[in-house]
């Protein structure tokens, strides 16, 4: 009898055992699921960053400069045709069109200078652009865009600045010229010239992000009352033309090229007027807050 | 006395065999549940034959909504993360056999992959991905982080993935989003 009592001691601890380890493993599983899951989401927006540079960038995050130069950048150009429609439209062609109108209404409303980046069917490089708006001492910065999708219901309009995707190698580059500012150009050998001109250049557009997303609310703003395309948001990403911009800087994308039925709108006389005046009274909103 | 005995015995070989069965199935299950990202080898394989294939998650995009969404595709079970990351690549550009809609050329190859020892992935593509893409931003966003989401969601060990083509560096796909910078996942750009 006491034998017997010894197996079912045994059998018992076995059946615990036997329960630990189910449990035990399922909690493992969900516990893995979790930390996959939870993977810390990209967070682009850095707002505000100062960093003490050598060099001459004209920080206004809390003293807003009169607008006195409007720079317009009609997106693609020559051999760069941008997104093509269904019915052969170009892209370098619609953005061209808005270009000029939005010109127009600015000229004939504001006492501003404005400039174009192309005023012709030509290949202006997306350096160029930047360097044209910073050369021109550009007080806003309108790069006009019409999108394209792979998917075929893609629709609306967007309007971007410029998110960041700073990498721990250009964290360390930005400690590295914050640190050793002083004796800057000392320490740099001649043939780190080029990738420092980059960074300099990347840095460019880092000081307005605040003005240049607030300059995109009140456009997109605008977009949706005039357009009444289905509104996409503002958004940010890493665009190659506003990196160099030196002073607040948007790029909107005006309905998707690549949906037929928003291709017929882009071709209308009638729609690109509209485009113009929305992204007009964007601009004119924003710089009339920004004076109060 | 001695069936008891016997009974006994046999109720717990029983026990002990569903016991070991299930410690290695649950252990088998939660490998795939973990993502492929920890290396291949798995010192405890008591079973006879070796998993040949491991699940991947893709991300293709869909006619329905804006986002990225997963797709499960087998991969064979390579030597090392940069011949898993290269297979993960060439299905990701084949397309979905689900029917989402793939942001890529169809002609795209992949054309290398190398990962450096701080965690950058290197991919290079033919010519077409540029030469063919559709240039508008939400084209360029989809493809870039199509294939830089499918790369670290799967490989723990790839932190950040930099786009080649034709082994060098391009300033942008089609005129918009920089690609002479490494990108970190978005994953805010799958859907919920």
């Amino acid at each position: 009898m006491r034998s017997h009592k010894k197996k079912i001691i045994t059998a018992s601890w076995v059946a615990l055992f036997f329960f630990f380890t189910v449990f035990s493993h399922s909690q493992n599983a969900h516990f893995i699921k979790l930390s996959v899951r939870d993977y810390p989401d990209f967070s682009p927006v850095i707002i505000g960053s100062s960093f003490s540079l050598p060099f001459h960038i004209e920080k206004s995050s809390s003293s807003f400069q009169d607008v006195k130069t409007i720079v317009i950048d009609p997106g693609h150009g020559g051999l760069e045709s941008g997104a093509k429609g269904k019915f052969g439209t170009l892209e370098k062609d619609i953005t061209l069109a808005i270009g000029f109108k939005l010109k127009a209404i600015i000229e004939r409303n504001l006492a501003f200078r404005v400039v174009l980046t192309r005023e012709k069917d030509v290949d202006v490089s997306l350096e160029n652009r930047a360097a044209m708006a910073n050369n021109n001492k550009a007080d806003l910065f309108i790069s006009i865009h019409t999108n394209s999708s792979y998917r075929k219901k893609a629709r609306g309009s967007e309007t971007f600045f410029l998110g960041l995707n700073a990498t721990d190698k250009e964290a360390r580059r930005l400690a590295y010229l914050e640190n050793n500012s002083a004796a800057f150009e000392e320490r740099i050998a001649a043939d780190n010239e080029d990738e420092i001109k980059m960074i300099l250049w990347d840095m460019a557009q880092k000081a307005y992000l605040k003005q240049s997303s607030e300059l995109a609310e009140s456009v997109q703003r605008e977009l949706n009352l005039l357009l009444r395309t289905y509104n996409r948001g503002i958004k940010q990403n890493s665009f190659r033309v506003l990196a160099g911009v030196a002073c607040p800087a948007v790029l909107v994308e005006v309905a998707f090229i690549s949906n037929p039925e928003e291709e017929r709108k882009l071709l209308t006389e009638e729609f690109q007027n509209n485009v113009a005046q929305a992204i007009y009274r964007g601009l004119a909103n924003y710089i009339k807050t920004n004076q109060e | 006395m001695d069936k008891k005995r016997l009974a006994l015995l046999g109720v717990l070989f029983v026990l002990l065999i569903g016991l070991v069965i299930i410690f290695f199935r649950s252990g088998s299950e939660e490998k795939i549940e973990k993502s492929p990202a920890t290396p291949p080898s798995e010192p405890e394989s008591a079973q006879t034959e070796l998993p040949e294939t491991e699940k991947v998650v893709l991300f293709f995009l869909s006619e329905e909504d804006p986002f990225l969404h997963p797709e499960e595709r087998e991969i064979s079970v390579g030597s090392s993360i940069v011949h898993q990351a290269k297979q993960t690549m060439e299905e990701l550009i084949k397309g979905s056999e689900i029917g989402y809609v793939s942001p890529f050329p169809s002609e795209t190859r992949l054309r290398e992959l190398f990962v450096t020892g701080e965690g950058v992935a290197y991919v290079d593509f033919s010519r077409e991905i540029w030469e063919k893409h559709l240039a508008g931003s939400s084209a360029e966003i989809s493809t870039i982080y199509s294939i830089v989401n499918s790369l670290t969601y799967n490989f723990k060990s790839i932190k950040r993935v930099f786009i080649l083509i034709e082994g060098r560096e391009k300033e942008t796909l089609g005129g918009h989003i920089n690609l002479s910078q490494s990108f970190r996942p978005q994953y805010d750009l799958i859907a919920k």
